[in-house]
């Protein structure tokens, strides 16, 4: 893995952790709705996986996180003024965090029902296939939604069509409160790529290298022609399930605290030399100096006229 | 001038459509090298191939979502449901993601999908027998077609291809075998233009599809009785012309909906409530409904016609508001 990739990954990792601890407190504040589910743990990985994409290959996200579109450069400011009702959103206040759009930088949007999206990257993979674009759609979900319905029929039907898609799967061990042993028959959502006669394939989310090379793999050879893959991404839920969640289900938070993928991504760039703790301290300062000023932009946008509540319902 | 069957119309649309814009697709169960439970997709996989005609598992779900993809890419999926009592089994696809899949994400897409949705009673039990039009008429973002002659199911189904919205159209089974004259030469029908079937003073009737047979037939009669009906067609209810029925209701100051559907906040309860806020000074007698009360339909036909309305049942309802 080059140096700069990880770097970048790192800078990039760090920025979304610094952006949706910023939310969070937004959150708490009442400027924004409590409705973001925070990805920290689980950026790292996300980040690593779009990195390993082409820039045009477009991307349904998971519910948990802005890695995916922090990876891709969506607007810190735009996706702070669709929570907050402001104009210059990307959804115009119709979808919140959870339906960030953009599609100029691949970012073709989330499901509300968990599992929704994935009947609709099986059409994407239709289209690009039949266009011949060179695409490959790539669909991140949770173990969560692998529960549902539309996890069997999509991947049944793009691995019967050979579709150029790539499943991830970021499984943290919990669904809301329940614990993915309670929810899940299998051990590994991977396993289940054997019904589909797909490749499954496990990586850890606290390795970047491993999550680009598993992404990179499983995206030559869609793009080949040769159908989906399902990679499932061992991860860690560092927050509750939503902003405020108090998580007083859970008695693991600390234990896995202690895992945070970032911290080890941090000690790696330190220790191969790419900064130093000065240096990292720095981009830190950068970070909440960027994050600041994506606020004070969307404080300063107008809010929505009401009347946006018409718009956008048809062409 | 032609004459033509309702399921050649659909054919034909279908055949055209794929002819003229090489973004259509038609998938669904069954529609590739058997042209559909009901015939409608004959000989289009032999004409245009397997990559832009083909069969699809059992997975209602995908089938719609996929769609939902396919349009958000630049495509025209044409999607059949066998039964379009399925537009349930896909209820998430169609009322939130092809319904709502553009608005939420503020306009960023167009969803350009049609979902062909053959309806009506067959026999077939509670499950494959329904005109579940009503669910569509009641949810935002979704254009619904319910056309009863063989030149609307054309003119509609290409109109429906061609629009840059998600199109939910009924084809209604009992007249696939129906046949009617076509012009080949006729402008594409617009959405939200309801048809005059027949012209009269003294009860405005709206009705569709089979229900329409039924009210031709009824009008008959009643016409020997000295009572005429003016009789609409609405053939979208989604967007619906309201209009045309207030002007006929001023002129009859009565209205009756014969549908085939759930009485229970059916089209007909619409359509009562928008005339008791609209038209109340015309109406000079109570508006009045038929349809399938609220039970689920059977298998059995002494059942099943026991509770569709009938063309004695709709005299019956006339001569009763003429009287």
């Amino acid at each position: 893995m080059r140096n700069d990739v990880l770097a970048d990954i790192f800078r990039k990792s760090l920025l979304t952790r610094v952006f949706e601890d910023r939310f969070v407190k937004l959150a708490m504040e009442g400027v924004v709705p409590p409705l973001l589910h925070p990805g920290a743990g689980q950026e790292v990985a996300q980040i690593a996986a779009i990195a390993a994409l082409k820039d045009d290959d477009p991307v349904l996200y998971a519910h948990r996180g802005t890695g995916y579109m922090i990876a891709r450069g969506v607007s810190m400011r735009a996706m702070l003024a669709d929570c907050a009702g402001r104009a210059g959103g990307t959804n115009n206040g119709k979808g919140g965090i959870m339906h960030v759009v953009d599609t100029s930088k691949g970012i073709f949007g989330e499901s509300g029902t968990l599992g929704g999206g994935l009947v609709i990257s099986v059409g994407m993979g239709m289209a690009v296939k039949k266009k011949k674009t060179g695409q490959v759609v790539v669909h991140f979900f949770g173990d969560g939604g692998s529960n549902r319905g539309t996890f069997h029929e999509s991947l049944n039907w793009a691995a019967v069509q050979k579709l150029p898609c790539v499943y991830i799967c970021e499984n943290n061990g919990w669904a809301v409160s329940v614990p993915v042993s309670e929810s899940t028959a299998v051990e590994n959502i991977a396993d289940r790529a054997h019904g589909y006669g797909i490749p499954g394939v496990i990586v850890d989310g606290a390795d970047p290298a491993a999550v680009m090379d598993a992404v990179r793999t499983a995206a030559e050879r869609a793009r080949s022609g040769q159908g989906p893959t399902l990679i499932e991404i061992k991860a860690i839920r560092l927050r509750g399930h939503y902003a405020t969640d108090p998580q007083d289900y859970r008695a693991d938070a600390a234990e896995v605290a202690k895992n945070d993928p970032l911290e080890t991504l941090r000690a790696r760039v330190i220790s191969m030399g790419l900064m130093t703790e000065a240096e990292v301290e720095t981009l830190l300062t950068e970070c909440e100096a960027e994050v600041q000023q994506a606020v004070e932009e969307m404080q300063a946008s107008p809010p929505l006229s009401p009347e946006a509540a018409f718009e956008d319902v048809m062409v | 001038m032609r004459t033509i069957t309702y399921a050649k119309a659909l054919n034909e649309a279908l055949d055209e459509s794929l002819q003229a814009d090489e973004d259509v697709i038609i998938y669904g169960c069954d529609v590739g090298r058997w042209g559909g439970i009901f015939k409608i997709t004959g000989g289009l996989q032999t004409k245009y191939g397997a990559d832009r005609v083909f069969d699809s598992p059992i997975s209602e779900n995908v089938l719609v979502g996929a769609g939902v993809g396919a349009a958000v890419m630049g495509l025209r999926p044409v999607v059949e449901l066998q039964f379009a009592d399925f537009l349930i089994t896909a209820g998430d696809e169609v009322f939130f993601k092809a319904g709502m899949w553009r608005f939420m994400h503020g306009g960023a897409f167009k969803v350009p999908m049609v979902l062909r949705l053959p309806s009506g009673e067959t026999g077939a039990g509670p499950e494959h027998s329904a005109c579940p039009e009503a669910y569509v008429m009641h949810s935002p973002g979704l254009l619904c077609c319910v056309p009863s002659t063989p030149a609307d199911a054309k003119s509609l189904l290409k109109q429906a291809i061609q629009s840059d919205n998600p199109v939910m159209f009924f084809e209604h089974r009992r007249l696939y075998q129906q046949r009617g004259e076509i012009d080949d030469d006729a402008p594409l029908i617009p959405f939200g233009k309801a048809a005059i079937r027949r012209e009269g003073r003294h009860v405005t009737i709206v009705a569709w599809q089979m229900m329409l047979n039924r009210a031709l037939k009824a009008a008959e009669t009643l016409a020997e009785e000295g009572i005429e009906v003016e009789i609409i067609d609405p053939r979208t209810l989604a967007p619906f012309d309201f209009d045309t029925i207030l002007t006929s209701v001023k002129k009859t100051g009565a209205c009756l909906v014969v549908e085939e559907g759930y009485r229970r906040l059916g089209v007909g309860a619409e359509i009562g409530a928008r005339l008791f806020e609209e038209a109340l000074p015309y109406l000079d007698r109570p508006f009045r409904r038929l349809a399938i009360p609220d039970v689920p339909i059977s298998s059995i036909p002494a059942l099943v016609n026991r509770i569709i309305p009938t063309v004695d049942q709709i005299v019956a309802t006339v001569r009763e508001m003429a009287a």
